[in-house]
């Protein structure tokens, strides 16, 4: 479980279930949230990532269990203007101009006339459209309209907001400006992130909530395999091309304890932990990524993508 | 400036709901032509029904004719009315606008429901906030059209006699009392069945089968145990009978719809903390 000691807990998550009928959704997850970098919510199609999406927005009762938002209960009006959401495919009004929309939200936050529509127009150029302010969500496109609904999740500048596939229907510019918008206001709002783009959350998120049948596997940081060490202990290695005996070859640079091939074209090295000390030894032995990287070039083998640590992808399913 | 207490800030959210209502009627295009229609229907009945039967109610050939049929009914109060516009109008209006109401409360929550619209609000009010924020616009929606007709009924009396003018507007505003009063639970009920339905249609229909078979259901039961008749209560405009007379009216007859509205409110605020979103 990844708490910090100073930070009291954005969300904390004790001995959540949910049922619906005879099947059980949720099984005793528990989890903290701290302030502080973006979380990924991962799984597989009825995980029950978009029940505990659901819980935490206070959407739907638990039936065991209990969710505290900054201290207060789901629902508590101490939660409202700090705690903010996607849901996925929650519309917005047809009948009513995004601008008005968007400035009611802003009231209901407690903003007064001109805070809200300040707070219309700064989020909606957030996302990009601040020239559908006075048009109502028919006339948009469906990437448009999930645009203006993350723009309502951004009013106020949250403590944190939930966005449940937000990139979803998305195309690759828009999504791509989704995932900077994230990532630049993540100093100051906590985001939890649910999709199933493994790339995309590895991109942005250091936390990982991953749920599969209803049950929290792991709760972890992106990081924990490589990244955060001096030395790492796995590589990622993805190539242009197939290359014939290529584990062999990997197999043979001194530091290099197994190769494991993932996927089509990619290859995950355990890195000898010794071999710190080796090189300490060593001086002239240069660095594991440096010898993998001139290994493909004597042999004019063309790489794609050298990965300080095992992708998000790897540390979740193999 | 000190920050505003939890009651105004609660009082600050269900306000902008009400508000959000009533630009919903207002200043939509569906809610203008909802209000158009309004506008000719209750035109049509000031226009004939009303005017004309003022005509018939005020000579003196048809005079005694209505004496002998109003004191059938037990309307002979109404007669003395001094402005006979309202004799004809409290007839229509009483029984009109509990189920005009019915019907233009019919979607306070369920479409916003089913669009999800409902999750984006319900993370700036708390559902006891959008239950009265809702009930609160519709009830201002329906007050708002009660007085535009009350008004045009004194007009009409003004306009027929113009020292009716004052005692046209002291009556309408009696009415106007009387009428909120008696559509209140109507709306109340509605907010209560749209606390766990998903659909303005689907309210329409419980809310038919709720007086068709509801009725129907108590009569049977009462038929073997007579105090079930008791259970009439549950229904709005219970009292309605009782009232269109104007005579011998007491504060049983403003309590029941008060109280059938704080009970469907309280219902509907169980209802939606449990509900779905």
């Amino acid at each position: 479980m990844i708490t910090s000691t100073n930070n009291s807990p954005l969300i904390k998550v004790s001995q959540l279930s949910k049922s619906f009928g005879t099947k059980q959704v949720l099984e005793n997850v528990d989890f903290e949230i701290v302030k502080g970098e973006p979380v990924a919510l991962v799984g597989p199609n009825g995980a029950g990532k978009t029940t505990l999406f659901s819980l935490i927005c206070g959407y739907i009762q638990p039936s065991a269990g209990q969710i505290s938002i900054l201290g207060h209960q789901v629902g508590s009006a101490a939660t409202f203007g700090k705690l903010a959401a996607l849901p996925q495919d929650a519309q917005l009004d047809p009948r009513f101009s995004i601008a008005h929309q968007l400035n009611f939200y802003g009231q209901l936050q407690g903003f007064n006339k001109k805070k809200s529509q300040f707070e219309a127009e700064r989020t909606l150029e957030l996302v990009g459209l601040k020239e559908v302010l006075n048009e109502k969500p028919d006339s948009l496109s469906h990437g448009m309209r999930k645009r203006v609904t993350i723009a309502q999740a951004l009013i106020g500048t949250p403590e944190i907001v939930m966005l449940d596939e937000a990139t979803a229907g998305l195309d690759p510019i828009h999504a791509r400006q989704i995932r900077q918008l994230v990532a630049s206001l993540s100093a100051e709002t906590t985001f939890i992130l649910s999709s199933h783009d493994l790339s995309e959350l590895e991109r942005l998120c250091q936390q990982v909530l991953f749920l599969e049948q209803g049950v929290l596997r792991q709760h972890q940081n992106v990081s924990n395999d490589g990244l955060s060490q001096s030395q790492p202990t796995f590589i990622t290695l993805r190539m242009a091309h197939t290359i014939p005996q290529f584990e062999q070859s990997l197999l043979a640079i001194e530091q290099v304890a197994s190769v494991t091939q993932t996927q089509d074209k990619e290859y995950l090295l355990k890195i000898n932990p010794s071999s710190a000390l080796t090189l300490a030894f060593n001086t002239e032995l240069l660095p594991i990524d440096i010898q993998i990287l001139q290994l493909c070039h004597d042999n004019k083998w063309i790489y794609r993508q050298l990965i300080n640590g095992k992708t998000l992808e790897n540390q979740l399913f193999n | 400036m000190s920050k505003p207490s939890y009651i105004q800030q609660s009082l600050f959210r269900m306000w902008a709901l009400a508000k959000f209502e009533l630009i919903r009627l207002f200043l939509t295009k569906r809610g203008m032509l909802a209000i158009l229609a309004f506008i000719t229907t209750w035109f049509l009945i000031l226009y004939y029904p009303v005017n004309s039967a003022v005509t018939i109610v005020a000579s003196d050939g048809f005079k005694g004719m209505a004496e002998d049929t109003f004191g059938i009914l037990g309307l002979s109060a109404l007669l003395q009315w001094q402005v006979a516009e309202f004799t004809i109008y409290w007839l229509i209006a009483l029984y009109s606008f509990p189920i005009f109401a019915l019907g233009a409360s019919s979607d306070q929550t369920c479409a916003d429901r089913t669009r999800g619209t409902l999750r984006f609000i319900s993370l700036r009010a708390t559902r006891n906030e959008i239950i009265f924020g809702r009930f609160i616009g519709q009830v201002l929606i329906i007050a708002i059209l009660i007085l535009l007709t009350l008004l045009a009924t004194t007009t009409m009396a003004w306009l027929r006699e113009s020292a009716l003018g004052v005692p046209a507007l002291l009556k309408a505003s009696d009415l106007f009392v009387q009428l909120i009063i008696v559509v209140l639970p109507f709306i109340a009920l509605t907010s209560f069945f749209n606390s766990f339905l998903r659909s303005a249609k689907l309210t329409s229909v419980v809310t038919l089968l709720f007086f068709g078979l509801g009725a129907l259901f108590i009569s049977l039961i009462s038929y073997n145990l007579s105090i079930a008749h008791y259970l009439n209560y549950i229904f709005p405009g219970v009292q309605l009978s009782d009232i269109v007379g104007q005579d011998k009216l007491t504060l049983v007859h403003y309590s029941i719809p008060l109280i059938q509205t704080g009970c469907y409110l309280a219902l509907a605020s169980i209802f939606m903390k449990r509900s779905a979103l």
